[in-house]
């Protein structure tokens, strides 16, 4: 029998409610603001896709257990107890149709964020059975194997071997002592592996020391997904042990929304004290680099129209919103912007796990078509973004609307332009 | 009396010039913020007017009503307007007095049922049969039902007519009540204020008589051309309290600098009034421009709302032992329900058990 059971599932969201999340429930006015702000409800019309009616079940647990009335009434037995039917049929709205792109946090008037109690109400679910089957295997095979995708220590080796030997740059795994620490995530070993080439070329051209750890290569983390903090937290302590054992002064989130914000912002509450060391975004560190001088650009432009997809969880949960844009006036002649672009703009459909769930898909191509209307009104031959996820939705949904367009990854781009004549070589040089 | 003259015939009786006549027409069409144009038809109104009777009847009051009507100096357009009505019954300003005066009322309800205009300032006593104000024998009660019958509409002018006023004051030992309280079944105007300004009521007057109609009336049945809008958005110191300039005390640096009286308790916010912009004494000064704030004269039980010195921000009354016995329990109550709510967190925290990929796996199967 299943050790994952209801009253689990119940006990966890009485943990997770704490006075925030306890004042969003009394703050909410049902202004319904939030319905206009989610691109399920936008581009489906049916308002069980509002934001705040996702986390129904955690409001019925604080109400239940926390406040006067809602104990009296469930004393008398005039309120249903959360059960495992009510968490079935929340199943959709809070694992299909909720990225947590943070968009009705943004736009709530009274401050509700609703993101953040998404990601406390998946706790409940996660302990109590009731999380998607994809994003449960996608866990299981990141605590057990290292990787959502399986892939192990001799894959990530071969791949990087094969990317040193086209880049003709060396890349030394497991060094201690370097300045950075890259990580990885599973789609850009697999599918986007250019990526890792891209990352040796601009290290090199900047003169920057850095490493891959073979131990902890994998930078996504399926338990901010799936809603468990158990789970997060022994990923995270992965990555903390080996950037600690290897002395690095920075680690690098990839070209991933949900990594970056899971490492950056969720790891030191998770573990529960500061990092030795820093965490920086890919783009933060070519922007960093930028700004010192180290990026040196040929003189062929890229001249084809293009525009950003901006990754929610960098905008609206990271703030990385100016950096991306500056690197690509750099190596970019004509760029334009979405419109709603930057701290506003629209998920690619498959952040939060959304991606790993196959159920989903019909309703994530069919929202794509805000991302669809985006594009249209600016027609651009290609879409340059910052995370890999983003990445593959925006290819799955182009392909299912038959829209011609490229998309690139931004740290390829860049290392594509750079003038290898003018390296500002480093000490290793 | 049915062959009265016209108001035109009566002025010229009088002695007031054409011109003079014109000039109060279009003051009062200015005034109940009607267009220029319209001064003509207000001239041409009044003028072909017989003039209407009118009865006042005084209750529990303190005749300020009257004193502010007849305060001006003649010829205003105060005094005007009684030229242009015909007050048949005033008990300040009458000349009968006794029998004779009582008589003639009844002479004229009977005469001019339907179309005489009734006039109240004071509120009506009904604690105990209403003994504690009679005229002529009559309670106040049983003389304004029976005036109020044939009037073809009511206009209660001040505040105790129009909401009971000071009469009306906690612990109110009369039970006083406003004329609106007692008739249900005429068109009444409140022209409230304590007193109300001399030019609203002629102002309302002018208006009753030009066009036959009452005018728009607010919620409380005030006429919205001179309630329409509170004393604070039309307060010549309102920029200072939009720059957060606050007198302290009625002589500070701020008060001498004309500083807005907010928190020396003006309730200006509150208070819906012309005073701000036709002040007082024929446009000398008023209120808050003699340095004091505004008292909420015009809105009702005024009297009661606490304090003239309190900001209108505060509470009313003091909290009281009960006050302070209810917020000490809230606060104690808070904390018990805190303490409570942390101790089922921290039991649901204990209970945690880690969630291990295993586990997951073993739901699958």
């Amino acid at each position: 029998m299943s050790a994952l059971n209801m009253e689990r599932g119940v006990k966890a969201m009485m943990e997770q409610i704490d006075a925030p999340i306890a004042s969003y429930f009394n703050s909410c006015v049902h202004c319904g603001l939030c319905a206009d702000a989610c691109l399920f409800y936008t581009e489906t019309g049916d308002p069980k896709y509002t934001p705040i009616h996702k986390v129904e079940p955690l409001r019925r647990v604080w109400k239940q257990e926390y406040t006067f009335w809602g104990k009296l009434m469930s004393t008398l037995g005039l309120s249903r107890r959360v059960t495992d039917a009510d968490l079935d049929a929340w199943q959709e709205l809070v694992y299909d149709s909720c990225t947590m792109c943070g968009r009705c946090s943004a736009v709530c008037p009274v401050g509700n964020d609703i993101a953040y109690m998404v990601r406390k109400v998946r706790e409940g679910f996660a302990v109590s059975g009731h999380a998607t089957e994809g994003l449960a295997e996608a866990a299981i095979r990141t605590v057990n194997i290292g990787s959502p995708m399986g892939i192990k220590a001799e894959t990530l080796k071969k791949m990087v071997a094969s990317e040193a030997k086209a880049s003709g740059i060396e890349i030394e795994l497991d060094k201690p002592g370097v300045e950075y620490l890259l990580m990885l995530s599973s789609a850009e070993i697999m599918q986007f592996h250019e990526f890792i080439g891209a990352v040796a070329k601009v290290m090199d051209h900047a003169g920057a020391t850095w490493t891959i750890s073979t131990e902890a290569f994998e930078a996504t983390n399926t338990g901010i997904q799936i809603g468990s903090s158990d789970i997060a937290r022994q990923l995270v302590q992965r990555v903390v042990d080996v950037a600690e054992k290897l002395g690095v002064k920075t680690v690098i989130s990839p070209e991933c929304g949900h990594a970056y914000i899971a490492i950056r912002w969720d790891g030191p509450n998770l573990i529960g004290r500061p990092y030795g060391f820093q965490v920086k975004h890919i783009v933060e560190v070519l922007d960093e680099f930028r700004a010192q001088g180290r990026l040196h650009f040929d003189d062929s432009k890229e001249d084809m129209k293009l525009t950003f997809h901006d990754p929610c969880q960098m905008v609206r949960r990271g703030g990385v919103v100016e950096q991306p844009r500056r690197l690509l006036d750099l190596c970019a002649d004509n760029f334009t912007e979405m419109p709603d672009s930057g701290v506003w703009n629209w998920c690619c459909g498959g952040g939060g796990g959304v991606s790993t769930n196959e159920r989903a898909e019909p309703l994530r191509l069919k929202v794509f078509s805000r991302k669809k209307s985006q594009l249209d009104s600016i027609g651009v031959k290609a879409m340059v973004t910052t995370c890999s996820n983003c990445r593959n939705m925006l290819e799955e949904g182009l392909e299912e609307y038959g829209m011609d367009m490229e998309v690139l990854s931004l740290t390829e781009l860049l290392a594509e332009h750079l003038d290898d004549s003018k390296a500002s070589k480093g000490a290793e040089a | 009396m049915s062959k009265r003259p016209t108001v035109a015939e009566h002025l010229a009786r009088q002695g007031v010039s054409r011109r003079a006549f014109l000039k109060f027409c279009a003051a009062t069409a200015s005034m109940m913020a009607l267009p220029p144009g319209m001064a003509p038809a207000i001239a041409e109104a009044l003028g072909q007017r017989r003039r209407p009777a009118v009865i006042w009847l005084s209750f529990q009051e303190c005749t300020g009503c009257t004193e502010s009507l007849t305060r001006s100096h003649s010829p205003t357009i105060e005094s005007l307007i009684f030229d242009v009505i015909s007050l048949d019954y005033h008990h300040t300003l009458q000349a009968a007095a006794g029998d004779a005066a009582e008589h003639h009322r009844e002479r004229v309800q009977e005469e001019f049922a339907g179309e005489y205009l009734l006039i109240v300032d004071g509120s009506i006593p009904i604690a105990d049969g209403g003994v504690y104000s009679t005229i002529a024998g009559m309670t106040n009660l049983q003389m304004l039902e029976e005036s109020a019958k044939g009037a073809a509409a009511i206009v209660a002018v001040g505040s105790c007519a129009a909401f009971g006023g000071i009469p009306k004051a906690n612990p109110n030992p009369t039970g006083a009540v406003s004329v609106a309280d007692i008739i249900k079944d005429k068109p009444i105007i409140n022209v409230s204020g304590c007193p109300p300004i001399p030019v609203v009521i002629t102002g309302v007057l002018a208006h009753y008589l030009t066009f036959g109609t009452i005018p728009e009336l607010d919620k409380l049945g005030r006429p919205t051309a001179f309630y329409g809008e509170t004393i604070h958005d039309r307060c010549y110191r309102r920029p200072f309290y939009d720059q957060g300039k606050f007198a302290k005390s009625f002589d500070d640096a701020g008060a001498r600098n004309g500083w807005c009286l907010y928190e020396l308790g003006c309730k200006g916010p509150t208070t819906y009034n012309a005073c701000a912009t036709t002040k007082w004494n024929e446009g000398t000064s008023w209120p808050v421009e003699s340095g004091h704030g505004c008292l909420g004269c015009s809105e009702p039980d005024f009297w009661d709302a606490g304090s003239f010195y309190k900001a209108v921000s505060m509470p009313i009354s003091d909290l009281g032992k009960l006050g302070l016995a209810a917020a000490a329990a809230g606060a104690v109550a808070g904390v018990a329900v805190g303490l409570h709510n942390r101790h089922v967190k921290a039991g649901a925290k204990a209970a945690h058990k880690p969630l291990t990929a295993d586990e997951l796996e073993g739901d699958k199967s």
